[in-house]
């Protein structure tokens, strides 16, 4: 089963889950919350922030919604109005020679948006 | 036949007289939280001897804390009680809401323990990565003693040493006498010969010590020291054993 396979049954059952260790894994992937937007942040594992890559926001479906570059501090908002996150979504960073990625869970969306 | 013996005569004395070890306990449900995981650490609080799985009372600590990105919080309200290994213990779910690592860490009360003649205070730590962000491992919080790890905290395959260097009040500890024992979980362990349940290093001149477990699981190491000061039991004034305990998880070599 590969890893976009995977992603989209974990996204379909609203499960948290996360597939086997990617396979850049000196890259670290997270993105945050809240009622507004969703915080992406990328690092290296030396504590570097990313500061140039391509983010790919995919649907709970797997479906691509939009491409954007990071910023030099090696974060990007990404305002939830602009993209359908009923299903939840999925970050992904790719440098060209490191790519990992962080599942934003409706539980995630729910839990830091309480209204 | 003499080790078969030797076995169970240890079995039945670990039975009827848990004189090993005390150790200090916070034990997460996993010291590695990846976002499979979940976004929170179930957290069990107990003081025990932990290779004969047995517990002692722990009283509201002290202090219970958790450190991340240079920022300590206070969660001793934040404790539930709960039975562990059959006395007081506590348990705490705690929300991991950004990538790093946690450490978390507990100053108890002081034990009395008669068949010591002494008083024991366990500062505890252990420390647990979120989300694949390792960052913060080789933290020292500035406890009153304290094993600051050179290895990795959490990470390690079974086998691999451990190092951290045995400090008191910030200052490294010559030759520190360190105790390891294993958290016997299932209880499948079994000790040839009782030496063999806690084991004993020393530290270099530099404070330095090293071990290499010999299977996965939960390790405890706690340098032992005794305290500059005295505290009252029964009208006369007691020694006080000072324990920097750190709990290392191992994990199970895959390889072939």
């Amino acid at each position: 089963m590969d890893r976009t396979v995977i992603r989209a049954v974990v996204l379909a059952s609203v499960l948290v889950a996360a597939p086997f260790g990617a396979a850049a894994h000196q890259l670290t992937v997270f993105a945050s919350v809240d009622c507004e937007a969703v915080l992406v942040e990328a690092k290296f594992s030396n504590g570097k922030a990313v500061q140039l890559a391509e983010v790919r926001v995919l649907d709970g479906e797997n479906a691509l919604l939009s491409t954007l570059a990071i910023g030099e501090d090696g974060t990007l908002s990404i305002p939830l109005d602009s993209v359908d996150h009923s299903g939840g979504l999925v970050i992904e960073v790719d440098t060209g020679s490191h790519d990992n990625y962080w599942i934003v869970t409706p539980d995630d969306i729910a839990r830091n948006c309480q209204s | 036949m003499k080790r078969r013996i030797l076995t169970i005569s240890v079995a039945a004395f670990i039975a009827t007289t848990p004189a090993f070890a005390h150790y200090g306990m916070i034990i997460p449900n996993d010291p590695m939280i990846s976002q499979a995981d979940g976004r929170s650490v179930a957290l069990t609080m107990s003081f025990s001897h932990p290779f004969e799985l047995d517990g002692m009372m722990l009283d509201t600590p002290v202090s219970f804390s958790v450190t991340h990105e240079g920022t300590t919080t206070d969660l001793l309200g934040e404790l539930q009680d709960a039975t562990v290994m059959e006395d007081q213990g506590y348990t705490l779910d705690y929300p991991l809401d950004r990538p790093g690592t946690y450490i978390f860490s507990m100053e108890p009360q002081p034990y009395w323990e008669p068949a010591e003649d002494a008083f024991i205070i366990h500062y505890t730590k252990t420390y647990v990565t979120a989300y694949g962000d390792d960052e913060g491992w080789d933290t020292e919080l500035g406890l009153k003693t304290e094993i600051v790890p050179l290895s990795k905290p959490f990470g390690l395959w079974e086998h691999n040493v451990f190092q951290g260097i045995v400090k008191m009040d910030g200052v490294a500890v010559p030759y520190a006498e360190v105790e390891v024992e294993f958290f016997n979980e299932d209880a499948a362990a079994t000790a040839p010969d009782e030496l063999m349940i806690t084991q004993t290093v020393k530290a270099d001149a530099d404070g330095v010590f090293t071990y290499a477990p010999p299977s996965d699981g939960w390790w405890g190491f706690a340098a032992l020291s005794t305290a500059d000061y005295t505290l009252p039991q029964d009208g006369e004034d007691k020694a006080v054993e000072l324990g920097a305990v750190i709990w290392v998880h191992f994990e199970e070599w895959t390889g072939q």
